[in-house]
């Protein structure tokens, strides 16, 4: 609990608080001392005028008359009365040789009448006033109210001080235990998942605090981890299939053509068999190994900026003859100078592959439409056919690996050539969607605007 | 010819080895790295066959090593590494070529002799003729007998390559990427239709045939004997 964040900013802010009280103590303390200060000043210099009145009135007996009645009234203030000569006419005080204002520290038994505090030696604050003829006056004051309200600002304080400290450590303590609740949920629901149930979420509060958010976020990235391996399994399936179909056939053949061929031609045919075979278990690996490398998205670092049109054509002149072989059309509808950022090689090969998926999955006599336009979004191709299309509930599923539109397994096709185009898009940030053309499939690929300038 | 094959796995290097005495080059073999280098930096040869991947020593440092002290013997990467990166990597690095396990033998023998007979940079014939044929690379222009023969850009780029190559067999997957800068195996015969076409043109109604189809291996273009 006490290596909780939550409790550590706790304690901070009581270490805060607490300078804080103390700082706040000090500070009233010195004011509050200046004003008594200035208080007992004035009282003492109004005393002393007073008495000065009354020497200049009636000399030097009434001067000790007076002094020796105001010593017997309570809360009184100290006195001396001096003679020139040093001597000690009237008053409590110890004998003084300067003027103006001093500050004595004195015994408790300096004869004072009022109150004493025991053994404690006082301090006196004495205004000491030459008069006529020589005479000192002196008037003087003990500060211990002073003392008195230091003490008591002293307990406020640390009273105050105790009460940040208390309630901080409490504070935090509740606030950590409610963070670590918080988090031992998510710890636990991590656990059962790396234990192996892959369906656990991080239950939410519905409070839609930082918690609950973080949770969101955190069971979001459970999904997409789960949809992945949901992918790769499916995928794995297939490749053990598709990996393991023709090199059974392989071992088939050659087992066959051991045991019954004859002459050399029969295991001659044997033996194209079994390389064709290889042949097309290579394909599929290499078609995956491809899509792995284009997945892992670091060919980006090769993107330059390419003149898509131009690109286009050129791989529809490539196809154009051998399109025209299978009695297919082509129409080009091509906007010259569209350039985007991309891969020379992948894009070349997207083009190919979706042309070649045009042509093999319609009849002859049909038109393929290549299209190339500017948009605001930036560049959108389009490849259609007129051809028999793919039902509308089956559409969004050309894309996956495996693919073959109803027909099984085994049907010629490595079954990835659509991947490879949905993960070539995707490396190019480019958004891709299949259309019903009505008869026919339509596959828009939208690349997006290319924002830097143009390289020199 | 004399050929260097730089590779560690014994059956494949004995199958190479076999296929090209076969065809009566001299081989030399070496099983790593090291040994390959001693001996590509101590005689001369006409080709090396890299593998990349190599006890004690990568086959992209060899042929870096080789370059940086001079040797300009034309190298073709022989290796399982078959992703785009790999491909740049090996070109990037001084390599020649760069074929892809399994081969077929008749790839690696068409490679090889277009590395070996391939023409210093810069010193590119301006015409180029097979029988009475003629190709005029200023001009841009193909004759035959006199007779102008009009070509699309890769009907003329595709002629070019075979006639660079006079007499030498070249595969579907060389012209795939000498004419059409295809790196990858398209399931459509653009080769063959593409072939077609450019016979089409310049044997139909001109005489003897030029262009020698070899099943399954390629095509060679020669003078009618």
């Amino acid at each position: 609990m006490f290596r909780t964040a939550s409790f550590r900013l706790a304690a901070l802010y009581t270490v805060l608080f607490t300078v804080s009280a103390l700082l706040l103590s000090v500070v009233i303390f010195w004011i509050v001392r200046g004003t008594l200060d200035q208080q007992i000043r004035t009282r003492i210099m109004a005393e002393s005028a007073a008495l000065q009145a009354e020497y200049d009135a009636g000399g030097v007996a009434a001067l000790v008359a007076s002094v020796r009645t105001r010593e017997l009234s309570p809360g009184a203030f100290d006195y001396l009365v001096q003679s020139p000569d040093g001597t000690r006419l009237a008053g409590n005080l110890p004998t003084i040789a300067r003027t103006g204002w001093i500050e004595l520290t004195v015994d408790g038994e300096t004869g004072r009448q009022t109150e004493q505090h025991g053994e404690r030696p006082e301090r006196i604050r004495v205004l000491v006033t030459p008069l006529a003829g020589g005479l000192l006056l002196a008037v003087g004051d003990d500060l211990s109210r002073i003392a008195a309200m230091k003490d008591a600002v002293i307990a406020a304080s640390s009273l105050a001080v105790g009460l940040v400290v208390l309630a901080g450590i409490l504070g935090g303590g509740v606030l950590s235990r409610a963070f670590l609740r918080r988090v031992d949920t998510i710890t636990s629901t991590a656990q059962a998942i790396i234990d192996g149930d892959m369906q656990q979420r991080i239950p939410l509060r519905g409070t839609d605090d930082d918690f609950d958010q973080l949770a969101a976020i955190l069971n979001k990235m459970l999904d997409r981890i789960s949809a992945l391996m949901g992918r790769i399994r499916n995928v794995s399936g297939a490749v053990a299939h598709d990996l393991r179909t023709p090199i059974a056939r392989v071992y088939h053949d050659l087992d066959a053509a051991q045991t019954h061929a004859g002459t050399p031609d029969e295991f001659r045919a044997a033996m194209e068999n079994a390389k064709s075979g290889l042949i097309a278990a290579l394909e599929t690996f290499s078609a995956l190994l491809r899509i792995a490398e284009i997945e892992a998205g670091t060919r980006r670092s090769r993107f330059r900026r390419l003149d898509m049109s131009a690109m286009a054509i050129e791989v529809a002149d490539a196809f154009a003859p051998s399109i025209e072989e299978e009695h297919h059309g082509l129409h080009l509808d091509i906007e010259p100078g569209i350039e985007i950022e991309g891969d020379r090689e992948l894009l070349t090969q997207l083009l190919a592959n979706l042309l070649e998926n045009a042509m093999r999955h319609t009849p002859p006599g049909c038109e393929i439409t290549i299209s190339l336009r500017r948009q605001d979004q930036g560049a959108l191709l389009v490849i259609e056919d007129d051809g028999p299309g793919v039902p509308d509930d089956e559409r969004s599923r050309i894309f996956e690996p495996y693919y073959r539109g109803g027909k099984p397994l085994a049907a010629p096709g490595s079954g990835l050539g659509l991947s490879l185009v949905a993960a070539i898009t995707e490396l190019h940030h480019a958004a891709l969607a299949a259309h019903n053309a009505r008869p026919g499939l339509r596959v828009e690929i939208l690349f997006p605007r290319v924002v830097a300038p143009p390289r020199s | 010819m004399k050929i260097l094959v730089i590779e560690d796995d014994s059956s494949t290097a004995a199958y190479i080895g076999r296929g090209l005495k076969e065809q009566g080059h001299v081989v030399d073999h070496a099983a790593t790295g090291r040994d390959g280098l001693f001996l590509a930096g101590g005689e001369h040869y006409d080709v090396i066959v890299v593998d990349r991947v190599l006890p004690g020593c990568d086959g992209i440092g060899l042929v870096r090593t080789l370059r940086t002290t001079g040797i300009k013997t034309p190298v073709l990467f022989l290796t399982t590494l078959g992703r785009i990166d790999d491909r740049v990597e090996g070109l990037e690095a001084g390599g020649d070529d760069y074929l892809v396990k399994p081969f077929a033998f008749s790839e690696l023998l068409a490679r090889l002799a277009a590395l070996t007979r391939r023409p210093p940079l810069g010193e590119a014939a301006p015409v180029l003729c097979v029988g009475d044929l003629v190709m005029d690379l200023k001009a841009r222009s193909v004759t035959r007998r006199g007779e102008t023969i009009a070509l699309q850009p890769k009907e003329f780029q595709l002629l070019e390559y075979l006639l660079r190559n006079v007499g030498r067999v070249v595969t579907r997957t060389m012209l795939l990427e000498h004419v059409w800068d295809f790196h990858f195996d398209p399931r459509t015969n653009i080769v063959e239709t593409h072939v077609t076409r450019l016979r089409a043109k310049i044997e139909r109604g001109h005489g003897e045939r030029l262009i020698e189809t070899l099943r399954g291996i390629g095509y060679v273009i020669r003078a009618p004997s």
